[in-house]
């Protein structure tokens, strides 16, 4: 009998430890990977610095995506680490919780407040307009819906959060993952650009990023590949973005249930609750504790570090998961709306930023 | 991209370890039971 009983807990723990051992491989690679980029930004500098020559400053965050990138897009990630550099998401929400001890809760109400009505206004314009190119195009309106939860909320999360509530296609959840994956590497070179071009400050453009940029992963490198300051701000817009996704996912839930094409929703309140990102409550506790004094300045610098180092593993994943050959493949009309689409709300965002900017005083 | 999607579906429910992770650091941090942390 105890031999009964002892069988599965021994083999549940073997299990385990067998599912530990497997992510081993990849964080290695992750942690390889980012400290490379480490070691780039700072070789550069010293050697600019050591010339005496004007060169600027290119972030570890950008060479650890390009690394990632050559070697998803070359030899390829051997099987052996995938399980490992898929945990890139576990670190980015670690990231963000601990990222949570810079700000002080009156900063996050003050600037959590500005986003999310800036959000609002985005989130309503954007799909409107999603559901506009969706019947221009043609596409399946599922897959629309599915698209412009990924571009108006949070990406891949949004859209996985939103396939099983609308009974929408494995296939269609692919495309949809496919164009939003591909859109937010087209962002991440091409926002700092545009905002150093505009001059945008720290403050603003970290707003931009947040408002705009589809995946959490690549809003915050788009945010640190400009500033410090820009990458606070810029993960504290993507998380109150991300708060509403619960809400969104409802909505089209109703929508497509209203229509017979989708289960009902049964407790509203739970299924909000199911959806809603829990990092974000964890973000907002170490703030709250960060604001009340509990931890002491040399702990504060501490945390930051982490939360600095839990990054570096999620911007080495970012590289490495994206496959261009793959997106490639999924067909250029998802793509199109997305790619449209993301213009539109990289536009009206501006737009709101620029007057929040002037009559919120940021 | 099925394999991303299950990998993203899992990380879903990930949410409640990182920020566990994420809360037994801050607490080490706190009681001075780990060396400063440098970048």
């Amino acid at each position: 009998m105890a031999t009964a009983i002892a069988q599965p807990v021994s083999s549940s723990s073997t299990g385990l430890l067998r599912r530990i051992l497997e992510l081993v491989p990849g964080l290695l690679l992750l942690a390889a990977v980012g400290e490379a980029g480490k070691l780039i930004e700072q070789s550069i500098a010293g050697y600019t610095k050591s010339h005496h020559l004007t060169f600027p400053n290119i972030e570890y965050v950008l060479w650890a995506i390009v690394i990632g990138l050559i070697i998803a897009n070359t030899i390829g990630v051997p099987r052996l680490f995938k399980p490992g550099v898929l945990t890139y998401e576990f670190w980015l929400k670690a990231g963000i919780v601990l990222l949570g001890s810079r700000f002080l809760l009156g900063d996050v109400l003050h600037l959590g407040g500005i986003s999310l009505l800036l959000v609002v206004v985005a989130l309503t314009l954007s799909i409107a307009f999603m559901h506009l190119l969706g019947r221009t195009f043609r596409l399946k309106p599922k897959l629309t819906s599915l698209l412009a939860v990924g571009s108006s909320i949070c990406g891949v999360s949004a859209i996985i959060a939103a396939q099983p509530a609308i009974d929408a296609d494995d296939e269609d959840a692919s495309y949809a993952i496919a164009a939003i994956l591909a859109l937010g590497a087209i962002s991440l070179f091409t926002f700092p650009l545009i905002g150093h071009g505009l001059h945008l400050s720290d403050k603003a453009y970290g707003l931009w990023a947040g408002l705009a940029v589809d995946n959490t992963a690549e809003a915050t490198a788009a945010g640190a590949l400009y500033s410090d300051a820009a990458q606070k701000v810029a993960v504290l817009a993507k998380t109150t973005r991300n708060a509403l996704i619960g809400f969104v996912v409802l909505a089209y839930a109703i929508y497509w249930a209203s229509r017979g094409q989708a289960h009902a929703v049964g407790n509203k309140a739970a299924f909000l609750w199911r959806k809603f990102p829990k990092f974000v409550l964890g973000f907002l506790l170490i703030s709250l504790l960060a604001t009340l004094g509990f931890f002491a300045k040399p702990q504060l610098t501490s945390l930051a570090n982490l939360s600095r180092w839990a990054f570096l593993f999620t911007f080495a994943g970012v590289g490495l998961r994206t496959n261009l050959r793959e997106l490639g493949r999924q067909g250029w009309r998802p793509f199109a709306v997305g790619a449209i689409g993301e213009v539109f709300i990289a536009l009206v965002t501006l737009a709101l930023v620029y007057s929040a900017d002037r009559y919120l005083h940021l | 991209m099925p394999e991303a999607t299950a990998a993203l579906r899992r990380g879903i429910s990930l949410d409640v370890y990182a920020v566990t992770l994420a809360f037994v650091l801050a607490l080490l941090i706190r009681l001075n039971l780990i060396p400063p942390v440098r970048w």
